[in-house]
């Protein structure tokens, strides 16, 4: 139970961290205003930012849906089987 | 740990006296099931954790077993290895932190101050706006009509005053309550003051910065909340610990804290 919730909080925390410096790098427009969370900033937006923006999207749902994985979908998946083989223990 | 004899509770942790001297350590002979076979853990975290503290036991037995060593009064872990392999590896993960953000997010440095000319907006560091916004209670200064409906004091000296009473009333608290709890269920009043003042801590915070607030709330509504809000988180907290209390097994948590120095 444990290791689920570390594994869910390393995809949080890591996929935050990654998600932030691409954030930093493409959609931050200063440091006063619009950080992180802002349009994309770049005048021309070649391979290196398509590909970055692309994995900054990804980063993001994968930070939120990762950690609920491990925390809600597995663990209650466990729960769920074990709950059904003990009712078909018990009949 | 002397009141183990008039504890009413139900011994929930095998009746045992817990000596805090270390005089109840012995070595276990042949007989007795090791300490893997009574607490083995199977997987994950908890066989890890359980593997550190049964090799620094063992570790710490194997000494007790030499001729020369002399039997410690306090137990313990070595410095070496397992403390400072703990805080180096926490030190490499902040210290890597920071070069990585550094590098890779460098701050941005902005142009050099005017000395010649004074911003439009002044503020003290963030961690001083709790007393920024004691300076700003002005509208509870009261008008008395002893006076003349004159106020007593300048809403300047009564924020200074302020700062005095809140800073007074902090430094009295180690007096007050000596802190013999060591989890908030076990004291819940002096806990709820604890989370009292860390919510007029914030709202006063919010408070000294109203002129900033003011497009997100309005700025009576904020005054009012400063000092609502921490009675509300206070009371909720209150009636949680409360609610907590049953169940909660006051002499199984004491053995935790056998280190703790005899009263």
């Amino acid at each position: 139970m444990a290791d689920e919730f570390m594994k869910g909080l390393f995809v949080l925390t890591g996929g935050a961290l990654a998600w932030l410096v691409l954030s930093g790098w493409y959609t931050t427009e200063s440091f006063e205003e619009g950080q992180l969370v802002a349009d994309v900033t770049v005048s021309q937006i070649d391979i290196y930012a398509t590909v970055a923006l692309t994995l900054r999207e990804a980063l993001f749902w994968f930070a939120i849906i990762g950690a609920l994985t491990f925390w809600v979908l597995i663990p209650a998946a466990r729960e769920a089987r074990s709950a059904w083989a003990s009712r078909r223990s018990s009949d | 740990m002397t009141d183990t004899e008039t504890d009413p509770e139900p011994a929930t942790d095998g009746g045992e006296e817990v000596r805090a001297d270390g005089t109840g350590i012995v070595a276990p002979d042949d007989e007795t099931p090791t300490w893997r076979e009574r607490k083995e853990r199977s997987q994950g975290l908890s066989r890890l954790t359980y593997e550190y503290f049964e090799r620094a036991r063992r570790e710490d037995q194997d000494l007790r077993t030499e001729s020369t060593y002399v039997e410690r009064d306090v137990l313990a872990f070595p410095t070496w290895p397992h403390e400072l392999i703990r805080n180096l590896s926490i030190t490499f993960f902040f210290v890597g932190m920071i070069i990585f953000l550094s590098a890779a997010l460098p701050p941005h440095i902005a142009a050099p101050a005017d000395p010649s000319t004074t911003p439009a907006i002044i503020l003290p560091d963030w961690y001083l706006y709790w007393s920024f916004g004691l300076l700003k209670l002005g509208p509870l200064n009261p008008e008395l009509a002893i006076l003349g409906g004159e106020k007593l004091m300048a809403d300047r000296t009564y924020g200074v005053v302020a700062n005095i009473v809140v800073v007074g009333f902090i430094s009295m608290v180690p007096f007050i309550n000596k802190g013999a709890a060591r989890r908030p269920v076990e004291q819940p009043f002096w806990a709820a003051v604890g989370v009292f003042g860390v919510t007029f801590a914030a709202t006063i915070s919010a408070l000294s910065v109203k002129n900033l607030l003011a497009p997100v709330i309005d700025t009576h509504l904020l005054f009012d909340l400063t000092f609502l809000l921490p009675f509300v988180t206070g009371f909720i907290s209150y009636g949680l610990l409360k609610t907590m209390r049953e169940g909660y097994m006051f002499s199984l948590n004491r053995r935790y804290y056998r280190l703790r120095p005899p009263k």
